[in-house]
């Protein structure tokens, strides 16, 4: 307790020298509050970023083995047609097989089937089809007049008669309807889900009930439609509607409308089209689709399988692991992860800045600090002597020390603290600006090389698509108030060291006989 | 090495022995392999009296009190505090708890008051006193101090006053053994017979025993037994 009581003291009664050390603590950690917030921040941005849009893996024909073998031995294509016939289907049983992994935390697979559906028409832009159809008619009339002479100069050639030509274009326009275009492969796409934790679309909010809801009996065959479909065909909740199999008229299944949903992506914003892509597309579960393959054997469902890794370093362990399951060569495992690492480019870059700028901080503040103790420490050498004299152990002396420096910190890492947490958000967006503005001038370039001269359309070109992520709400929180004090404590215990190490070398009576 | 003794009558018994030199050699870190400041030093000191280590400039007066108050430990020889030998002591708890050192510049710490040096002494030995700032004003008011002076800087006391608050503090933890390193040198002679008389009533009415060292004719006449010390040759 007295050594506490003996470091308060001597704090107070140099003064000046600790407010000096106090000052560049103060200086330190500004800098550092402000890093830590910025690196604090980008990665909460980063993580709600990666949980919103986790990493994905899926499994897709690898064209390019595919082509390698069709192409390969100079096949004739009959043996082309029997190698891309050969080749397997993936299956509801493999796809299971590859999401027990370690590497997932999840997996989920979805059956899509195109189907037609009696008495009710899809969304589609060709459904009100204008034909324009252009006819001329040209009318030809032959004059003789009466008191013209023939011939010669001034005269008609042929005697006295000539002839007009008169056409008359006619503009018709037709319009007429299309239904069921697409009959061949199903007008509609039904849609299975096996559970409510798969409906990602759902789940982040890309569609939206406005209607009802989506049914929790996963395996009777119910369904929800789209806001389109709906006003289209005046279909309400509670109606059912008659799927038709596209391979026989004859199979047909009644679905009952739990819900109507809407959907919320940028696609739904184009307003080049009449209809969103989902407009067609009847969400249900997959055992209602099983029951429909069961009848016709000739279909053939997809199987999506979509497999959230569990972080990045297990995405190709992940991709390994299935091939190693037995995936065809035929197939790829393909992921997002470039896409996700590409919309957080911006705010990474900012966060390497950031710890760069913590790392250099740390290091010349460490340097300074420890610089102006050993001062300190040959400054105060005669009370260490004294101190020592009267039988202060070195570790109390050495504890004294780094008490003083501590408290000065702590105080010093406070108001640091606050002017940090006050400078971290200006500082963090005009960073986050000034990397946005590059990303920016970067795409609008590449558009230049396209000759695309309309800034105003949003492509993406692989360049970081910043507006996904454009702000920082920097914030000295009581995470980075935790980092800054265990900064802080480190930044005083390496700093202390090095006159720690001179305590402990000090001999009392040297310094006295210098002193006397 | 010379033994003065001038109190004949002091009966000497094993109990009373505090401090015992036996045949001691000490020679700097740095110096030459057989160049000794200290040769086959034996002394006893006992409670209740109070010594003079006397000698020239160079004679390794003030390098046997350091040894004696375990500041320097590297010699030749035994040293015994109460029958344990000094080597084996703790040195910084024998320094704390068992001598109380006077210097001839006071090392009195600046940024404290001399009040606050005394209770920071008792702190250190971790001396069990209810009120230490009391007891740090009797300690002052033992050595003639006014009280008024306790909250007053060191710095701004005078040399003989600033010598006092050093005897408080070495008095402060209740030690058997003070040692004294030229306690007077900076000292009038008014004050230095003052500062004598403190030390005598320590070791005659409070039974301790104080070693000084001095080359000071008057202290060696007020002590109660001299020791000399002679250049050594190689």
């Amino acid at each position: 307790m007295y050594i506490l009581k003996n470091a308060w003291k001597n704090i107070t009664r140099n003064k000046g020298r600790n407010i000096l050390i106090g000052i560049i603590i103060i200086v330190i950690s500004a800098a550092c509050a402000v890093t830590l917030a910025i690196r604090s921040s980008a990665n909460s941005i980063v993580k709600a970023y990666e949980n919103k849009n986790p990493i994905t893996a899926s499994i897709s024909m690898d064209r390019k083995n595919l082509m390698q073998e069709l192409m390969g031995d100079n096949k004739s294509q009959e043996d082309m047609i029997n190698t891309f016939n050969e080749i397997e289907v993936l299956t509801e049983e493999q796809i299971i097989t590859f999401g027990t992994s370690d590497y997932l935390s999840s997996y989920y697979y979805t059956y899509s089937l195109g189907v037609n559906a009696k008495d009710i028409q899809e969304a589609t832009d060709s459904l009100v089809k204008e034909t324009t159809t252009t006819t001329t008619e040209t009318t030809n009339k032959t004059f003789r007049p009466q008191n013209m002479p023939q011939g010669g100069p001034g005269g008609f050639p042929d005697g006295g008669s000539y002839s007009t030509s008169t056409s008359k274009k006619t503009t018709t326009k037709k319009t007429e309807k299309i239904y069921n275009e697409k009959a061949q492969n199903g007008a509609f796409t039904l849609y299975g889900y096996n559970k409510y934790e798969d409906m990602k679309d759902f789940i982040n909010g890309n569609y939206t009930i406005i209607e009802g809801n989506i049914s929790d009996d996963f395996n009777s065959k119910n369904c929800i439609i789209s806001e389109e479909l709906a006003t289209l065909n005046e279909l309400k909740v509670g109606d059912t509607i008659t799927i038709v199999d596209t391979n026989n008229e004859k199979n047909t299944y009644e679905f009952t409308i739990t819900g109507i949903y809407k959907e919320n992506t940028d696609d739904a914003k184009d307003t080049t089209t009449m209809f969103t892509n989902s407009a067609n597309k009847i969400i249900t579960n997959v055992n209602a689709i099983k029951e429909i393959l069961t009848n016709n054997e000739n279909l053939t469902p997809n199987i999506d399988p979509v497999f959230i890794i569990k972080d990045k370093e297990s995405v190709e362990k992940f991709e390994a692991e299935v091939k190693e399951k037995g995936l065809s060569d035929y197939y790829k495992v393909s992921n997002n992860l470039e896409d996700i690492e590409n919309a957080t480019k911006s705010i990474t870059n900012v966060k390497v800045f950031a710890t760069t700028f913590l790392i250099i901080t740390l290091v010349i503040g460490g340097v300074v600090l420890a610089v102006i103790n050993m001062i300190n420490i040959r400054e105060r050498k005669y009370e260490i002597g004294v101190l020592r004299t009267i039988g202060m152990k070195k570790y109390k002396l050495a504890l004294q020390f780094m008490l003083e420096l501590l408290i000065v910190c702590l105080v010093s890492l406070g108001i640091g603290a606050g002017v940090g947490a006050y400078a971290s958000v200006p500082v963090a967006n005009n960073l986050l600006a000034s990397e946005i503005k590059n990303n920016t001038e970067e795409n609008d370039n590449i558009k230049g090389n396209f000759g695309i001269r309309d800034f105003e359309k949003d492509f993406d070109f692989g360049v970081a698509k910043v507006d996904e992520v454009d702000n920082i709400n920097a914030v000295v929180d009581i995470k980075v108030l935790g980092e800054l004090l265990g900064l802080g404590i480190l930044l005083t215990l390496v700093s202390s060291l090095a006159s720690m190490i001179a305590i402990s070398r000090f001999s009392p009576l040297n310094i006295l006989k210098e002193r006397s | 090495m010379k033994k003065d003794k001038k109190n004949t009558e002091i009966k000497k018994s094993k109990d009373t022995v505090v401090l015992k030199i036996d045949d001691v050699n000490y020679r700097y870190a740095d110096a030459k392999k057989d160049e000794y400041v200290l040769r086959n030093i034996n002394f006893e000191f006992e409670t209740g009296k109070i010594y003079a280590i006397r000698g020239k400039s160079g004679s390794g007066k003030t390098t046997l009190l350091s040894l004696i108050s375990g500041l320097e430990n590297k010699y030749e020889g035994k040293i015994y505090y109460k029958d344990k030998e000094l080597k084996k002591m703790n040195l910084d708890n024998y320094r704390s708890n068992d001598i109380g050192i006077v210097f001839q510049s006071y090392n009195l710490l600046p940024h404290l008051n001399a009040i606050e040096n005394i209770i920071l002494s008792m702190d250190v030995s971790k001396v069990k006193v209810k009120d230490k700032k009391g007891k740090a004003i009797e300690l002052m008011e033992s050595v003639g101090l006014d009280r008024n002076l306790g909250k007053r800087r060191v710095l701004r006391l005078s040399g003989g006053e600033q010598q006092r608050v050093a005897i408080a503090r070495s008095l402060s933890y209740n030690p058997d053994l003070i040692l004294a390193d030229e306690p007077t040198g900076n000292l009038d002679k008014d004050t230095e017979n003052d500062i004598m008389n403190i030390f005598k009533d320590l070791a005659h009415k409070d039974n301790k025993c104080v070693i000084i060292v001095t080359h000071s004719q008057n202290v060696c006449d007020q002590v109660d037994i001299v020791y000399e010390l002679k250049k050594t040759s190689k």
